[in-house]
């Protein structure tokens, strides 16, 4: 196969701080090369540069033997270079069509020919199997649509070179089979792809050649046949990988928390919840399995006391809650990793130190008088004890949380939540876009707390995620529990089949 | 009183109209350029006065109201590039700095003024453009005086709200143009040059706010005195909200405040009693209502107002 793309000593400073450090990359026609590596590993920067929308410190670009610079994503997409990022470069304001011919100067009308294009672009689109509503505003699309509207968008351009950043990531497993189907298609009229992942199946599954990316350098590039996952996965953390199996437990008698009945926006089959009953016991992980968008979110938010179901009664310790508000369940010792930390979990301006103790501020151990005055001294010396026992990698306790890495922003909120020595945990896709080393981390901590005795809902799109932790495993579609199945062994096809909404 | 509410006051009221909603409307349509761009621009007052200054001027030297449309509209791209360096290439705050063109330009068009004339109590004043009926037209009973008896500036600032509609709805360059101030980052991952398109939009904002300014001391009335503008950029500003950020909406807005604007005159005249203050402020009072019942920033570009950096992390 020949040579498509050759990286050669890529350099890229931002600051101090390398991102990219003498990358050497070669991409060949008509192979699915796999950039695999951690979070922050410099994958993400590396693409980047070959699009156009970084300039490379040092180092130099070959495309199809000739050197080149990349200056802009337009020059990028003139030599045959498209990428799909992994959060979607669509406007969301306008429709298919007119996010497909953006920026596009095909031919030199002024005028949008509207008919013609149309026909050219559902020609193409039905040439890769990529199904989409052309005239619908992305607002009413399924992610998984919007992903094949970002492929189409870089195939309408002339791409030959098909940069895939985390394609799988908020895909459900139907959705990445047909992604899948697509990629091989792409590959046998000789394109080439340029896949981003740390799912090893995936990675596995689909790519032909495996490069690593670690701490901004380029460890190895492997052939798929000549390796395997334990392999790939010492390569890209730098150490052997122990695989984890936790130790399952059974339900004990004691319920924390009991839901029964409860409805909210019982109509919605995505954003809402119907007739749900369960009990988490003392010390015992309940995993929430399902697709994204099942009504989890709600869930979290009914039991963390955010909003209030509008049918049904919640029991607390045995006592039913009479009030909605999530000051009193946090108060009653419930806390609550968020499923978006930068959203719901982290305020991004403020410092790690005051992240630390936001939940806490008005106990007498941070502040006098509730808060009014806070002790600057003991508030430092409890922030640098968590730094260390979590091991927050920050500059400083006063660093702003923003600047951190995902991981280590987990960690703050895994700190200050897991500190609070909470009876009932709350963990929405703790690991969400966390590497490896970090994941592990997050799972060690969740099984010590329920080691502790604090019960634990677990609600995770991951299904790995699910089966590594949960003592007991309930399955969620369409706002509905529509199986609970033991952790302990637990059926992999029936619970797979019930995410598919398929349960007997 | 009966014979007040006769044809010919309804067709003056409506002619009055027409030509009070011009300058807010050219200077609606400023706005509207540069919002779909992404750059929210409150210093169209600013840029308007030193319009109706330069405008004046030249007109008063040169004797030629049209040479005076053509210095407020360079004047105002001069304003506005101040505007633009500092959001754009530097990030800056955008309305910190459409407040800097507030507070600088008409102090400089004062400063100027005063230079040129001298403080003297006597306004000075200048050819005034004449109207350009359009022919056939203009015979239409009602309509033909309403309508077709302006002066150009007049019958362009109303063909532009068409022009816009179809640069924004039918042309390619129009879609890249909006998706600029929705997403500039998918913008400039489809290739289109972001920096260059915003500068594009605060050329086209200055162009027409100066033109917008230059006509109230060319073609409205013949002479320049600080606060000439009277708030009209403000106006203008709102009328985009109000209009939804579409060309249409944006024309029933300044047609809308038109008409409050040549009611209260009209009120002015016919009731002696009332303090002329308490009628002034119904185009004011009216532009307030509006903005709190239908004023949803929702509606509008997403990424209006917020800077944007290419190798932003």
């Amino acid at each position: 196969m020949r040579e498509l793309l050759v990286m050669k000593n890529i350099t890229k400073k931002f600051g101090d701080i390398y991102a990219n450090k003498d990358i050497n990359l070669i991409i060949r026609e008509g192979e699915v090369h796999t950039l695999l590596g951690e979070n922050g590993a410099g994958k993400s920067t590396l693409m980047n540069i070959l699009i156009g929308l970084y300039q490379p410190t040092s180092g130099s670009i070959y495309y199809r033997g000739k050197k080149v610079k990349i200056d802009s994503p337009s020059k990028a997409m003139k030599l045959g270079i498209g990428m799909v990022h992994q959060h979607f470069m669509l406007v969301e304001a306008m429709t298919v069509f007119e996010n497909i011919i953006l920026g596009v100067t095909k031919d030199s009308s002024i005028f949008i020919k509207k008919d013609r294009i149309k026909k050219d672009i559902l020609e193409l689109a039905s040439k890769y199997g990529l199904n989409v509503e052309i005239d619908k505003p992305i607002t009413e699309i399924s992610v998984g649509e919007q992903q094949r509207v970002e492929i189409l968008k870089a195939l309408y351009r002339g791409a030959e070179l098909l940069i895939l950043d985390e394609p799988t990531a908020a895909l459900t497993d139907i959705e990445v089979e047909g992604l899948f189907r697509v990629i091989k298609k792409l590959i046998s009229e000789k394109k080439s792809v340029v896949f981003i992942s740390h799912k090893m199946r995936e990675v596995l599954e689909i790519s032909d050649r495996i490069t690593i990316l670690r701490m901004g350098h380029t460890i190895k590039t492997l052939d798929k046949n000549k390796t395997n996952a334990e392999e790939l996965a010492a390569l890209m953390i730098g150490k052997k990988m122990v695989s984890s199996k936790y130790k399952k437990v059974s339900k004990t008698k004691e319920n924390i928390i009991a839901l029964e009945h409860i409805s909210f926006n019982k109509e919605s089959k995505h954003n809402g919840i119907k007739d749900i009953s369960l009990t988490v016991g003392k010390g015992e992980i309940l995993g929430i399995a399902g697709v994204d968008g099942n009504g989890q979110s709600q869930l979290a938010q009914v039991v963390t006391g955010v909003i209030t179901p509008h049918e049904g009664n919640i029991y607390l310790y045995g006592k039913k809650v009479a009030q909605f508000d999530p000051n009193d369940f946090i108060n009653s010792n419930i806390s609550h990793i968020p499923e978006d930390r930068n959203k719901m979990g982290l305020i991004g301006d403020m410092s790690v130190k005051e992240n630390l103790i936001l939940k806490s501020i008005e106990k007498s151990k941070f502040s006098l008088k509730k808060g009014l005055f806070l002790k600057k001294k003991i508030i430092n010396q409890y922030s640098n004890e968590m730094k260390k026992k979590y091991d927050i990698r920050c500059s400083s306790i006063d660093q702003e949380v923003r600047n951190l890495s995902g991981g280590n922003q987990q960690k703050i909120v895994l700190a200050r939540e897991l500190e609070m020595e909470p009876e009932l945990l709350v963990a929405v896709h703790p690991t969400r876009g966390l590497d490896i080393g970090a994941t592990k981390y997050v799972h060690d901590k969740i099984i010590s707390a329920r080691d502790k005795g604090c019960g634990v809902i677990l609600i995770s799109a991951d299904f790995d995620e699910i089966l590594k932790l949960s003592d007991r495993i309930a399955v969620m579609f369409e706002g509905q529990i529509v199986g609970i199945y033991s952790g302990d062994n637990p059926p992999i096809d029936e619970i797979s089949l019930a995410m598919a909404g398929k349960a007997e | 009183m009966e014979t007040v509410f006769d044809i010919i006051f309804i067709q003056e009221l409506l002619l009055s109209t027409v030509r009070m909603a011009t300058p807010i409307l050219i200077v609606a349509l400023a706005e509207l350029y540069s919002e779909r761009a992404g750059l929210v621009n409150i210093g169209l007052d600013g840029i308007m006065t030193f319009g109706a200054l330069s405008g004046f001027l030249i007109c008063y030297i040169t004797g030629n109201p049209y040479l005076g449309i053509l210095a407020g509209a360079i004047s105002g791209i001069l304003i506005n590039m101040i505007y633009a360096f500092c959001t754009i290439h530097l990030g800056a705050e955008q309305i910190v700095y459409g407040m800097a063109i507030n507070i600088f330009a008409p102090a400089l068009a004062s400063f100027i003024y005063k230079i040129y004339f001298g403080i003297s109590s006597t306004l000075v004043q200048a050819t005034l453009m004449k109207t350009v009926p359009i022919p056939i037209l203009n015979k239409i009973p009602v309509l033909g005086v309403v309508f077709f008896n302006h002066t150009p500036i007049v019958y362009i600032a109303y063909l532009l709200v068409p022009l816009t509609y179809v640069f924004f709805s039918k042309t390619k360059l129009g879609l890249n143009y909006k998706a600029i101030g929705e997403f500039p980052k998918a913008a400039e991952s489809m290739g289109i040059n972001v920096m260059l398109n915003k500068y594009i939009a605060c050329i086209i904002c200055g162009i027409l706010a100066g033109i917008g300014g230059a006509y109230l001391t060319t073609a409205y009335i013949s002479t320049y005195s600080d606060g000439v503008v009277a708030g009209r950029g403000f106006i203008a500003l709102s009328a985009v909200i109000f209009g939804r950020w579409m060309p249409g909406g944006v024309l029933l807005a300044a047609l809308l405040f038109g008409f409050t604007d040549a009611l209260q005159l009209r009120l002015q005249v016919m009731s002696s009693g009332t303090p002329y203050q308490l009628l002034a402020m119904i185009p004011y009072l009216s532009t307030l209502f509006v903005l709190a019942f239908f004023g949803i920033k929702k509606a509008g570009p997403k990424a209006n107002g917020k800077p944007y950096f290419r190798e932003e992390r």
